[in-house]
């Protein structure tokens, strides 16, 4: 709401005091309500005296049939209550691929690469240094090992090694630390957007652990960086439909076929910012896993952009003039970007923000549309909906982009800048990367409230909720576990090469 | 970009490019200096090849052979950095983890059929040399070829610029590779350049006869040269040079002296014999522990005498009593451009280097090859450790027109014992 400004030190406070008032107020205004209503029950009782009290008991006439009736209505509405109630969908566990460090690219050697590649288009190596230097990425970022070649070599048996590395090294992982036996998948949920060869990925996940013959599996492909929310949102309603199953879900980008080999600047873009990652998510809707399970799904919001044609088009994959294929990526992704939140923090506010919020939102809205007043529109603060956020690590645009519209803190986004320093934008993964690193610096509480929020070609903007199960010790292994103590990092706005 | 080496039609074929650097990023704006002494090498560069069995390494793959250089960059990473000049001009090393290249090669004959040629020069393919420049900031410093022979061997080739350091770190990093590769930890204490236990200047203050002035090559390294040089290696024992040529002192002294007697008499009489040459051998009082560095002796001779004529005792003689130049040379070394190998007729003694303890699986390399790139007109001659005890491997590099006749001379004072042609 806006106020005349008070410049006075002592009146911010004060507003500060007033505020936090009104939200105790609003939050809890049923249980602040019940306290009169107790003090004029308790009042109506002491006046009534006992033998009055014991007067309107008696003449209330207990029939056997009133008593069975009603009984009977009471466990026909806990009935109905129970079997509609949604199944509660948990993420028992996942863990995070950590390249080999034989495929680290430091930014010199990207450059020197780039030269020689790209030898006859001098602007275009500028371009990419110039992108680099401001990126964001760190000197420890990882790709491929066809792609360390001059010029890169990639076949498909190339591709489908780097697929078999970055998917079975993480999926042997989640099977350890979860004791999950490879026989008892229910689910099977593979999404990789650029690289879908036949037989699929998930076929081939299928053949190199032997799962079940009545596995129901899925491929996603094509849909871009948010596809591992789609996958999550595609098992939580395959679970309503199964009980007492499991999914795994494996969110992997393949860098190998997908280096574009031309120079145009539009499209050089991903090649200085997609590595190497993956990551195995383990969900479940078993009452026995709901003990050690790490987080409780608790919404999950899609929103599609694709009927507008410039939401559609800003992230295009097209042949150059030379007939190289690549993506391109349009200027205006940023804002279309911003558009795409606010259609999902729509739709995703009343869900999970307290009513102080949603009332002070209402009246923003009535007063600016109603009443016509020139309010600047109020943006809800969701710093008191959520604990930890987890941004697409896209781009340090992105971050910057959504750390302004949602006015969050730099403590709010160091999980996402800091992955995307040690990990690169390694697409629909990076949200897993960057919720393994809030774990691992210990500041994960039972009852934390985690918003992951990815973005993706189309244009989609994804966003999940959690709540966190059960306070976790900051894992061993990891990701992470050998370098979070250098962690975080000051990233300089343009890095000296 | 520098001259491409070229692939050609030979049995080599096949180059595949990439890079190897280091696992553990160097803090940026770490940069790392050389001395007037490591100036002074920059236009040579050290070409080493091992050539492996098939037995020993028949099952490695190439993330194999690459792997083990990634720990020895970690604590060596200025060997993987790139050049650049301060504003006066003088080169330093930019520690930017930039890496060394790699190349992949594949060649048609088994290496049997490659090591049936007794001259080793033909080892000089299995090299991939590019020199530095002409931009420095995108040169590698070092290059690593990985021949695989058609019947399963290995052949490793360095290239190797010399101003990181001298044919002795070159085994010296093979080695580490190798113990690497074995599984064990590499550690490479770190080393400063006040340690280096360089003799006192002479202070007659004249200019080194162990080196030439060149005219400038601004960052295009390459050694500049009147004449086509050309190389021819052979073997020797040890038994022939000291049972057939009577003198006293060690055999890379006597051998020295019989093949500056053959050039001088190949040359002619007269003013066109070599009467100063360079000796390039390892420094008996080196410093501990082994490094990358340059650490090589370089010291000059010169006699009054005719070389041509003389006995080959007083020649053995007058080698035993070299002059270092080494601190010469570092104060000089910054301020032009100069040639080392090659400025007079130098004879470089590598033959106590343990090249062949960089073993695979517990073997050590069935054939090393060694010489320099950038000799000087005056030519060199390069002393190497064979796989058997007994012998040593000499490799001549002179001017293409000298080197038949300097062949004849050899053959006649009985070192070489046959002479084929071609060979």
């Amino acid at each position: 709401m806006s106020q005349a400004p008070m410049p006075d030190f002592s009146s911010s406070v004060k507003l500060k005091y007033v505020k936090l008032g009104y939200q105790y107020l609003v939050n809890h205004f049923l249980s602040l309500l019940l306290i009169p209503v107790m003090a004029i029950i308790a009042v109506e009782l002491l006046r009534m005296g006992p033998q009055e009290i014991l007067n309107v008991w008696n003449s209330l006439h207990f029939d056997l049939v009133q008593v069975l009736c009603s009984s009977f209505f009471v466990i026909f509405i806990s009935t109905v209550y129970f079997m509609s109630k949604p199944r509660t969908v948990y993420l028992v566990d996942y863990s995070c691929y950590k390249p080999p460090v034989m495929c680290r690219v430091p930014f010199s050697t990207f450059m020197e690469h780039s030269r020689l590649i790209l030898k006859d288009s001098p602007k275009s190596v500028e371009f990419q240094m110039r992108i680099l230097e401001r990126s964001g990425l760190g000197e420890e970022t990882c790709l491929p090992p066809a792609i360390h070649y001059i010029p890169p070599t990639p076949t498909m048996d190339e591709a489908r090694s780097e697929a078999q590395m970055v998917i079975f090294t993480a999926m042997d992982d989640l099977f350890k630390k979860t004791g999950l036996m490879p026989k008892d998948v229910d689910i099977l949920i593979v999404n990789c957007s650029l690289f879908s060869p036949t037989p699929s990925l998930s076929a081939m996940v299928i053949n190199k652990y032997k799962l079940r013959s009545n596995i129901k599996s899925f491929n996603l492909s094509g849909m871009g960086c948010s596809a591992g929310l789609i996958s999550v949102d595609l098992a939580r309603d395959l679970l309503q439909v199964h009980p007492n199953s499991n999914a795994v879900i494996v969110s992997t980008e393949i860098i190998t076929p997908n280096y574009y080999k031309g120079n145009e600047r539009a499209m050089l873009l991903p090649n200085c910012l997609f590595r190497m990652g993956s990551a195995a998510i383990l969900m479940s809707n078993r009452r026995s896993d709901r003990w050690r399970a790490k987080y409780k799904l608790c919404h999950l919001v899609r929103t599609h952009r694709g009927a507008d044609d410039k939401s559609y088009y800003c992230v295009y994959e097209q042949e150059d003039k030379e007939g190289k294929i690549g993506i391109n990526l349009s200027k205006d992704l940023m804002a279309i970007a911003g558009e795409a939140l606010k259609a999902n923090i729509t739709t995703m506010g009343p869900l999970v923000l307290p009513a102080s919020e949603q009332l002070l939102f209402l009246f923003s809205l009535i007063g600016r549309k109603i009443f016509n007043l020139k309010w600047k529109p109020y943006i809800p603060d969701f710093k008191l909906a959520f604990e930890h956020f987890c941004i697409h690590a896209g781009g340090r645009a992105v971050i910057d982009e959504l750390q302004k519209n949602l006015q969050l803190s730099g403590e709010h986004v160091e999980a996402s800048r800091m992955t995307l320093h040690r990990f690169g934008n390694t697409s629909s993964s990076s949200l897993w990367y960057e919720l393994c690193y809030i774990e691992s610096k210990g500041r994960m509480r039972r009852g934390d409230r985690v918003w992951q929020i990815a973005f993706g070609s189309g244009f989609k903007c994804n966003s999940a909720v959690w709540k966190c199960n059960r306070t976790i010790k900051t894992p061993k292994d990891g990701p992470w576990s050998d370098c979070i103590d250098r962690y975080p990092v000051f990233i300089p706005e343009v890095v000296k090469l | 970009m520098s001259q491409l080496q070229e692939e050609g039609s030979g049995p080599v074929h096949g180059f595949l490019l990439s890079t190897v650097s280091s696992t553990q990023p160097t803090e940026t704006g770490t940069t790392h200096e050389r001395t007037g002494l490591d100036l002074a090498m920059k236009l040579h560069y050290v070409k080493a090849v091992c050539i492996y069995s098939a037995e020993a390494a028949r099952e490695l793959t190439v993330m194999h052979v690459k792997g083990p250089f990634f720990p020895i960059f970690n604590q060596i990473p200025w060997i993987s950095g790139r050049l650049s000049r301060h504003d006066s001009g003088r080169p330093f090393i930019k520690c930017n983890d930039c890496g060394t290249r790699f190349v992949e090669s594949q060649c048609d004959l088994t290496e049997e059929e490659w090591l049936r040629v007794s001259d080793r020069s033909v080892d000089e393919s299995l090299v991939y040399h590019q020199p530095v420049g002409p931009e420095l900031a995108y040169s590698p410093l070092i290059y690593i070829q990985m021949t695989r022979f058609k019947c399963g061997g290995l052949a490793l080739g360095f290239s190797w610029a010399h101003i990181i350091g001298d044919a002795l770190s070159v085994s010296h990093f093979l080695n580490l590779w190798a113990r690497a590769l074995a599984g064990e930890e590499v550690y490479c204490p770190k080393t400063t350049d006040s340690e280096r236990g360089l003799p006192n200047p002479n202070p007659t203050g004249k200019e080194p006869g162990s080196i030439k002035r060149v005219d400038p090559v601004g960052d295009l390294w390459v050694a500049p040269s009147d004449s086509k040089m050309t190389t021819h290696s052979f073997n020797v024992t040890v038994k022939n040079i000291k049972t057939n040529f009577g003198a006293n002192g060690n055999e890379f002294e006597i051998l020295s002296g019989i093949i500056w007697r053959c050039i001088a008499q190949a040359r002619g009489g007269g003013g066109s014999e070599p009467v100063t040459i360079t000796i390039i051998r390892s420094d008996p009082n080196g410093l501990k522990p082994r490094a990358v560095r340059n650490s090589q002796m370089i010291s000059s001779v010169h006699v009054d005498f005719s070389v041509a004529e003389a006995k080959l005792e007083e020649i053995v003689k007058s080698i035993g009593k070299a002059t270092d130049e080494r601190s010469e040379i570092d104060e000089i070394g910054e301020s032009d451009d100069f040639i080392v190998y090659g400025a007079k007729l130098t004879f470089v003694d590598l033959s106590e280097v343990d090249f062949y303890e960089a073993k695979i699986k517990e073997t050590s390399p069935v054939s090393v090859y060694c010489n320099v790139q950038g000799i000087g007109d005056e030519g060199a001659v390069v002393v190497l450790p064979a796989a058997v005890e007994e012998e040593r491997v000499v490799t001549v590099t002179l001017p293409e027109d000298e080197m038949e006749k300097v062949k004849w001379e050899l053959k006649k004072c009985g070192l070489i014992k046959t002479l084929i042609n071609g060979e």
